[in-house]
């Protein structure tokens, strides 16, 4: 699969994009060579490599890009390896151990190593031919092994009376300087620290953001890599990696999609003895293609627990995220207004439609859209699960076939009105998210595991037109069948997500949204009843003010298993409501009689199970009932004021 | 070679997985899309084969949409116990092949056996009878099953498509046996699928190649049978009862 190769495409294709801080993700595409780190300390100094001042840097500004090695970029364990430029305390002070700091217990034996490794790191690029003058200045500054003395002098890091950095703040009466806030339970010698170095004409003092030191130490790097090979992607020589990026999903990811340590059992031993014989990629290759993998999960990637699923357009075109549901999609807002059924699947049908063609003016026609799911069985390595490449055309197509074909009408998301301060329930047309029909299948508690199972399974649905997994829907009309068993927003979330997939399940079948009065099946038919005799009974109980469930409401589970018995007890309990509303729930009474009519005597007293069909006929006769009702009271309402 | 001897079959099955280098190492293999000219001359060796002759393919067509599915595997581990994997397998393939046979230059010591009628009719009827030996599509678990056909029959799914290509694939490894140099060196190329065939370019056109390590040619002989008169005494034991 060249999924390297479409992710090295898009770094490449993205350039404009490498250092630039993203909006509100925070999401940034790194130059190879480089990774992040969360600094507390920022020591400024000049050309020369004076001390200017220091101080301490505020959480929303942590975030630095820094300069790192294959090593230094995984490290780990008693002995972590320095990155080349900024690091923490215990690399770049000479005066560390002084001032009573503790190194990592692998260097206890000798506690100047970390400096020593570091300043010799230092020492080398600065004598390279991509030296830089950034460079030398912080080498001059920490030959100087003053740089604790220095941030004590400042008042960034707190000495006791004996001169020692302390470990905690032991005072409680004075405020917790920042750094120990910072730190949490960490000590202050383990603080991370990024240089800026103020040469005057050049306005990139901080040491992250200027390409110029990116650029010099890339190329520093590069010239160092020894190891000449075939590069699987290019197929041409070059400089192979022997390490692959990790902390691909999160900053704290350790797992790795291309990684290779089983050198004593038969992973990949065979036929090769060594790890460089089974496979080479070049460094710069597998460098940019894990950048832009990084940069994408976090800017538009979906995560549910250890699986990514993440859409791309090589060009970096917006393209709509494949597991949205249609109120992302359309960008529903609080304020539009509720539907009429009538013509809902032609309205939908042409929003999105109008949704799509605005997509694809920027996307084109011919360009490479990927999608790629990744997920890990063990910690340390990732596998991709998931893998298409489409055109941009194709892609859109299928989006849209999805929202259109799996689209019922929905009440259980919430968004916020721009006046008021909560939020409130929007309805929306269209296609639920994977992960509402996830937690709509087996529970808004539903195991990690299973969840992620489920959306694994839906997404060929989606982006591949695949039929939807029967068992899945069975799970979904089972659950939503069992009213009294839910909260009355679950329920009602989890009967119109049933419906929307048991449409798409039996998409030949071409069941309308809006109430098909022409159907005759028997299942159709049993539904309409239901909603026709629980509208019945609610109306009448709201009329008496009593705040009961009804008795269609209570027996809905057993009328799924048993229609017909089910529904001699429930017609029978309508008797007193009928009564009670007397001339006005006449009406309602003949709608029933009508329906009854129309069954095939045979199905009628079939009391076999229902399929999910009902819940469809139920639903919609609800919506029609209640749309009527809405549009009779704005008529009143109307000719009221008419009046007036 | 006088005649063209070139042979069709098609091989089917429900899962294959034709590893990607890439992932191979990390133990979460992913297969390529379509199969890689090694793996089908594996099906066609295990299917029929002798030392005397070489197999070329020269081309492959894909019949059914390419589909991938996942599955958590938990392979075993050398040391003992299992670890937890996911593969991802190509659901449902169909491919019909094409292949001739050259004989093999470095087994000078089996020229007499250089029938080309006789190893071609041999291959066509094993490919009736579905081959000689287990067909696996990649990797060991994925079955196959063998049958003959015709090379173009019937409708494919990549039949209107004009172009695809795949990236940088691996074409196959260069065994001392076939090469008569002692080294290890795997090829790849770039392969593009028209209409959905795509036509193998033969293993010397390669030019993207790689030593991966030296390993030995076993110098093998053919023995000829010869009666040396060993069994005599059981042969003359057996006829006395």
């Amino acid at each position: 699969m060249s999924w390297i190769e479409k992710l090295w495409q898009t770094y490449e294709a993205n350039r404009s994009e490498v250092g630039r801080l993203g909006e509100d993700h925070g999401a940034q595409l790194l130059p190879i060579c480089h990774s992040t780190q969360q600094a507390q300390i920022e020591i400024a100094i000049d050309g020369d490599g004076q001390f200017i001042r220091a101080r301490v840097v505020p959480k929303e500004d942590a975030r630095t890009i820094i300069p790192s090695t294959e090593q230094s970029a995984t490290r780990a364990g008693s002995k972590p390896v320095n990155h080349p430029l900024c690091d923490k305390l215990q690399y770049v002070a000479g005066d560390f151990v002084q001032f009573g700091g503790m190194v990592t217990s692998g260097y206890a034996k000798k506690p100047e190593e970390p400096f020593e490794m570091y300043l010799n790191d230092l020492l080398a690029w600065s004598e390279s031919p991509f030296h830089h003058p950034k460079v030398e200045a912080i080498l001059q500054y920490v030959k100087r092994k003053s740089v604790i003395h220095d941030l004590v002098a400042s008042q960034v890091l707190h000495v006791d009376d004996v001169g020692q950095l302390l470990v905690t703040w032991g005072r409680e009466d004075d405020e917790l300087p920042e750094i120990f806030g910072l730190l949490r339970n960490r000590p202050q010698w383990d603080a991370f620290v990024r240089w800026r170095v103020e040469i005057p004409g050049d306005p990139q003092s901080a040491v992250w953001t200027d390409p110029t030191l990116h650029e010099s130490w890339i190329r520093f790097y590069v010239s160092r890599q020894e190891k000449l090979d075939l590069c699987y992607v290019t197929g041409e020589e070059a400089k192979v990696a022997t390490l692959h990026p990790a902390k691909l999903r999160h900053d704290g990811d350790s797992a790795k999609i291309i990684s290779g340590n089983d050198t004593s059992g038969f992973t990949f031993r065979g036929r090769f003895t060594e790890l460089s014989q089974a496979v080479g990629v070049s460094f710069e290759v597998t460098q940019k293609a894990h950048n832009a993998l990084r940069w994408l999960i976090r800017k538009q990637g979906t995560t549910i627990g250890d699986f990514v699923v993440v859409a791309w357009d090589v060009k970096g075109e917006e393209i709509p995220d494949p597991l949205a549901d249609t109120s992302f999609l359309l960008g529903v807002q609080a304020s539009d207004e509720f539907f009429s059924t009538s013509n809902t699947g032609e309205d939908l049908a042409r929003r999105l439609r109008q949704r799509m063609l605005g997509y694809s003016a920027q996307v084109g026609d011919t360009s490479r859209i990927v999608v790629l799911g990744l997920d890990s069985a063990s910690p340390g390595r990732m596998s991709i699960v998931f893998y298409r490449e489409l055109t941009g055309s194709d892609f859109l197509a299928r989006i849209e076939r999805w929202h259109v074909t799996c689209s019922w009408r929905h009440r259980y998301q919430r968004r916020f009105r721009r006046t008021e301060q909560h939020e409130r329930d929007i309805e929306f047309v269209g296609a639920p998210a994977p992960i509402d029909i996830a937690e709509a299948a087996y529970g808004a508690r539903i195991d990690e595991k299973l969840r992620k199972r489920t959306v694994e399974r839906i997404l060929p649905c989606i982006i591949d037109g695949q039929r939807v997994p029967l068992d899945l829907v069975d799970n979904l009309v089972r659950r939503a069948s069992n009213r009294s068993a839910l909260e009355p927003a679950e329920w009602s979330k989890a009967l119109t997500i049933a419906c929307a997939l048991f449409r798409k399940l039996h998409e030949k079948e071409a069941y309308t949204m809006a109430l098909d009065e022409n159907r005759r099946s028997r299942d159709y038919l049993y539904g309409r009843l239901l909603a026709l005799a629980d509208s019945l009974e609610e109306w009448a109980l709201n009329e008496a003010g009593e705040n009961r469930q009804t008795n269609a409401a209570r027996l809905m589970q057993r009328f799924a298993e048993r229609p017909y018995s089910t529904w001699r007890t429930i017609e029978l309990a309508l008797g007193p409501y009928k009564a009670r509303l007397g001339a006005k729930g006449r009406r309602r009474a003949n709608q029933i009689t009508e329906v009854m009519n129309m069954f095939v005597p045979d199905e009628f007293t079939d009391d076999r199970k229902l399929s999910g069909e009902f819940l469809l006929a139920y639903h919609s006769q609800r919506q029609a009932l209640w749309d009527r009702r809405h549009e009779q009271s704005a008529d009143n309402s109307t000719s009221e004021s008419a009046i007036v | 070679m006088e005649k063209e001897n070139a042979v069709e079959f098609k091989v089917h099955g429900r899962y294959a997985l034709f590893t990607d280098p890439l992932t191979k190492i990390g133990g979460e293999r992913a297969s390529y899309l379509v199969p890689t000219y090694q793996a089908l001359k594996g099906i066609l060796e295990s299917v029929y084969w002798k030392p005397t002759l070489t197999w070329i393919i020269e081309k492959v067509r894909v019949m059914k949409p390419i589909q991938t599915e996942s599955k958590g595997v938990k392979p075993l581990k050398y040391g003992g116990g299992n670890e937890l994997s996911i593969y991802t397998y190509l659901r449902s393939v169909e491919y019909q092949v094409r292949a001739r046979f050259v004989w093999n230059p470095f087994r000078p010591d089996l020229v007499q056996d250089r029938n080309e009628n006789k190893h071609f009719f041999t291959a066509r009827r094993m490919i009736e009878r579905g081959g000689r030996r287990d067909i696996f599509l990649g990797t060991r678990e994925c079955q196959g099953y063998v049958e003959p056909c015709s090379f173009g029959e019937g409708s494919g799914y990549y039949d209107d498509i004009e172009e695809l290509t795949f990236g940088l694939m691996f074409h196959g490894f260069d065994y001392p046996s076939e090469t008569g140099r002692e080294e290890l060196r795997a090829r790849f190329w770039v392969p593009r699928m028209e209409h959905g065939v795509i036509t193998f370019i033969e293993p010397d056109e390669c030019k993207v190649s790689r030593f991966v390590r030296e390993m030995a040619f076993e110098k093998i002989a053919a023995l000829p049978l010869v009666a040396d008169g060993s069994l005599s005494d059981v042969l003359m034991a057996g006829d006395a009862k």
